[in-house]
């Protein structure tokens, strides 16, 4: 066999109780104490458990699912193997296409089995069984498929540690439930067929009411019905978050092959409870939707729609909701709270020096530059190499180029910036007096970079020669490219790329290379700003629907609370060291040029509860937006943004228009003049 | 902090910073300067500059009702005036800025001004500041070239320095006086938040007050409806007490 990380579990009974149960392939015992917390059991053991990727049989990923006992704990953890020599086994597949790298970007590591909502298993009649994982957080692991068999062992074990109902109108779904709320608590030990019912919130409240009488003006009938589609609905194996989310990891490329005939079902089914909700939108709910917050916040969670990102698949979905679009709206307001992104991959440390050079021929070519951008966009950098690296991310350096030949650069580019200073620094005393152009533009400048990151170690203080290096360095570009001149937010592009840069001459080429992408961000009519806030909105109308029919309700359609972060790439909103990170991510260009149009969404739709809840207009929205600053988790926000990327795939990339900054104008009209300023 | 009103300010005007021409390093900043002059009564000249709109808040009395200020401190630089229009929806009070050492912002006051009547409601109150006065020996607008301008369009005056915080409370308040003195003359239907105006719990049983417990209790209401509704409707006795049950934890 081929895993190489290996557990001495010979002494553990579970372990050999477990191995008498079904077929399972077992080779050398050793361990792998770093992904187990320490003084831990394993309770169930399964190799061959394998995660598909893509729908290339060449790509699955085969690895060790294990339950891990800890204490009062129950954690699931999934390691893959590591991959020595073929991989085939007896099912002839080599893995040899994945990097160990790769592989461990699927590891699931030590989940408390508390944090599992729901676990459906799938038996389909050719192929694996599998399980499909879906976490309260909304996380929904890939599907796992049991190469070995095992599936029921699994589920039987989870029962013996947790509490696992069996859903009652369809056998395959597993609820695990972590009871906190005493209401929860006492009604499950009620064994009740139905929990509670949930009636909408605030805001739903009117347009239930008004879609009830508008949809059924036969009260009878309509009461009737209700309790029909009631019963239906009330199962938890009904609860549409958890089909969306399930959908959701199936939805992915990862699976895409493999599972489209489930798809079709679920798919069908989703059509059901679209047409359910229509009629009945006060749905009933299961008991595990009733959080400890009370009824007010449980009713969020009973509000589910079809997922949003699932449209492109569910035509028929999007006909009906165009039917109704006053109710879908309100419907849908509270529906996507949980729809956290999944597929995100795990980001990895910074490239650091010893990788770089691995990326690199002896004279300095990159030789993969695709490589080398998803290598960074996956990790970024570590610090020393930005100086080097980030020359090359923005353009200034080719890809191609060696040492010698970005040496040779940047001696010829420092004399032609030389000169391009020297421009302006000709200019005398006299002459500038005749020169109200120059004299505002410095002015300008002047009073800006005094006003830039001057909290910063190395702008701060007074007569900080870097302050003045801001300085010249912005009017010379305002020199170099005087149509479009200087405009409040350069200095926050420029400030980081000098600090790295450490050179004024070096920081003023990249600086070029940024402009080259960000230019249009400064036009005076707001021309490159426009246009990425309406890419943003037709993103966001893909990715959620609710949210955007929620802004366009509020007026809120220009998306200029997005306007910060799009004119200066974010970098008000994170601190120093995080905006470098997160913009080399960006600048590398991998999965789109507009990631940070992606960003934007995974932002607002981690706070779209709380936006939708508090019903906010555009200027809480604004307030609330600006207040983010600081408080937004880098990592989380790039793996939302990546999973929103893939999932948006080519729809996504085609509403971007086509010249949307950073992508350069389609026709150079780069004779782009505009008036100057105070 | 609960407050009987909240009022929407913005502040506008050119950018405002001013560099002394000894040292770069010396400088003078306008508006964001006033506000924080206003909410933390400090002078800090090194403030980032203001990309898009900051915000600041600070509880004042009137007629010993606490009203709470909510300031919006917008960019001055031409370019983001497409944006800055957006902010002028809902605010109640306006600060009009310039520079009482640069002649040109004084000069471009009827520009803003007409964005501010084109794009605020018509009642907003607008108070022109002249700022630096801190800076006399400097002045390039005189007093009362301000009041002038002030009286043709209708405005209040008052020169001030963000520096020295001279009369920069005084031009916050009576903006503030000048919109609660409207409300009592019934300018204003506070209940349309469209004015700028939010009535909060603070100070008066406020109509809008009762409106929002009305509309909280509204939901509570259905929601006890549909759980009566459905434990008559069952038929199901354990149902039927736990559901019972539920009623009783939600009265409680």
């Amino acid at each position: 066999m081929h895993e190489a990380d290996i557990h001495d579990l010979s002494d553990d009974a579970d372990y050999a109780a477990s191995q008498q149960q079904g077929s399972r392939s077992i080779s050398r015992c050793g361990s792998d104490k770093r992904s187990e917390p320490s003084g831990a059991e394993v309770v169930f053991l399964k190799e061959n458990v394998a995660i598909h990727p893509t729908q290339y049989a060449s790509e699955r990923i085969r690895g060790r699912l294990r339950l891990i006992k800890q204490g009062a704990c129950l954690f699931m953890t999934w390691i893959p193997y590591k991959e020595i020599g073929s991989g085939g086994g007896a099912f002839g597949h080599s893995d040899a296409r994945l990097s160990d790298k790769d592989r461990n970007l699927y590891s699931i590591r030590a989940v408390p089995v508390t944090d599992i909502r729901s676990i459906r298993r799938h038996n389909p009649t050719l192929g694996w069984q599998y399980v499909i994982v879906v976490l309260s957080s909304g996380l929904a692991f890939p599907p796992l498929y049991f190469y070995n068999g095992g599936v029921r062992e699994f589920l039987a074990t989870l029962k013996q540690h947790a509490v696992l109902v069996r859903s009652a109108d369809d056998a395959n779904l597993f609820l695990l439930n972590d009871f906190q709320d005493p209401l929860q608590r006492s009604l499950s030990s009620l064994e009740l067929p139905r929990a509670v019912s949930v009636a909408p919130t605030s805001t739903s409240e009117s347009s239930s009411s008004s879609s009830v009488s508008s949809e059924r003006p036969e009260d009878g009938r309509s009461y009737s019905e209700y309790q029909k589609h009631g019963q239906k609905s009330n199962d938890p194996a009904r609860d549409l978050s958890i089909q969306v989310l399930e959908k959701f990891s199936l939805v992915t490329k990862f699976a895409r092959e493999t599972t489209s005939h489930i798809f079709r079902e679920i798919h069908s089914d989703n059509l059901n409870t679209n047409d359910r909700k229509n009629q009945a939108p006060i749905v009933s709910n299961s008991n595990n939707d009733v959080d400890n917050s009370g009824l007010e916040s449980a009713s969020t969670e009973s509000f589910v729609a079809a997922d949003p990102i699932e449209k492109p698949s569910c035509r028929k979905d999007i006909s009906a909701v165009k039917k109704l679009p006053l109710q879908w709206g309100v419907l849908s307001l509270f529906i996507f709270d949980k729809m956290t992104l999944v597929w995100g991959k795990p980001r990895q440390s910074p490239l650091g020096t010893e990788e770089w050079v691995t990326f690199l021929d002896a004279e300095g070519r990159i030789l993969d530059s695709k490589d080398l951008r998803k290598r960074i966009f996956y990790g970024g950098v570590e610090h020393q190499l930005r100086k080097e690296i980030w020359k090359i991310l923005l353009g200034y350096h080719d890809y191609d180029s060696t040492y010698a030949e970005r040496e040779y650069l940047s001696s010829m580019k420092k004399v032609e910036y030389k000169a391009l200073k020297r421009q302006w620094k000709s200019i005398s005393v006299a002459q500038a007096k005749k020169f109200t152009k120059f004299r505002e533009r410095k002015a300008l400048i002047d009073k800006d970079v005094v006003r830039t990151d001057r909290s910063i170690t190395f702008y701060d203080g007074d007569d900080n020669p870097n302050v003045m290096l801001l300085r010249d360095v912005l009017l010379t570009y305002s020199f170099y490219n005087f149509d479009l001149g200087y405009c409040q937010g350069m200095s926050d592009l420029l400030s980081p790329i000098l600090f790295v840069m450490e050179d004024e001459s070096e920081a003023f080429w990249c600086f070029v290379a940024l402009m080259e992408r960000l230019g249009p961000n400064f036009n005076r009519d707001q021309s490159g700003m426009h246009s990425q806030l309406f890419a943003l909105s037709m993103l966001l109308e893909l990715l959620d629907k609710p949210l955007h029919n929620y802004f366009k309700q509020k007026d809120c359609l220009n998306y200029f609370f997005c306007f910060r972060w799009v004119l200066i790439q974010f970098k008000r909103e994170f601190h120093y060291e995080q905006i470098m990170r997160m913009w080399e991510v960006v600048w590398t260009h991998y999965l789109s040029e507009h990631l940070h149009l992606y960003a934007c969404v995974a932002i607002l739709k981690k706070h779209r509860k709380k936006i939708m809840g508090e019903e906010m207009d555009f200027d809480t929205l604004l307030k609330f937006i600006n207040d983010l600053s600081g408080h937004i988790d880098l990592d989380a926000i790039l793996r939302d943004a990546e999973a929103l990327c893939v999932c948006a795939g080519e729809n996504g990339a085609a509403l971007i228009p086509p010249g949307t900054p950073p992508s350069l104008p389609l026709e150079s009209n780069l004779l782009y003049s505009q008036q100057d300023e105070l | 902090m609960s407050y009987a009103y909240l009022f929407k300010y913005i502040i506008i005007g050119d950018t405002g910073s001013f560099v002394s021409p000894i040292s770069p390093f010396q400088i003078w900043v306008g508006k964001s300067c006033l506000l924080l002059q206003f909410t933390d009564k400090r002078f800090q000249p090194v403030h980032d500059l203001t990309i898009g709109v900051e915000f600041g808040a600070r509880m004042i009395t009137i007629d010993n009702k606490p009203i709470k200020l909510q300031i919006w401190d917008t960019a001055g630089q031409e370019s983001f005036r497409s944006i800055t229009r957006s902010y002028y929806r809902g605010a109640a009070g306006a600060l009009l800025v310039y520079d009482i050492t640069r002649r040109e912002t004084f000069n471009h006051l009827a520009s803003w001004l007409e964005d501010a009547r084109q794009h605020a409601n018509a009642n907003m109150t607008i108070m022109l500041i002249g700022n630096k006065c801190d800076l006399a020996h400097r002045r390039a607008v005189s007093t009362e070239e301000g009041e002038q301008f002030a009286k043709e369009n209708g405005l209040i005056f008052m020169e001030a320095s963000a520096k020295t915080a001279q009369n920069v409370e005084e031009a916050f308040i009576s903006t503030a006086a000048t919109i609660y003195k409207k409300i009592q003359d019934g300018v204003f239907d506070v209940s349309n938040e469209s004015y700028g105006i939010k009535v909060g719990y603070g100070g008066i049983p406020g109509t809008l007050g009762w409106k929002r417990w009305l509309n909280f209790s509204s939901r509570r209401v259905l929601q006890l409806k549909l759980l009566i509704f459905e434990c008559f409707d069952s038929s199901n006795c354990v149902y039927r007490v736990s559901t019972l049950y539920c009623l009783l934890l939600l009265f409680l």
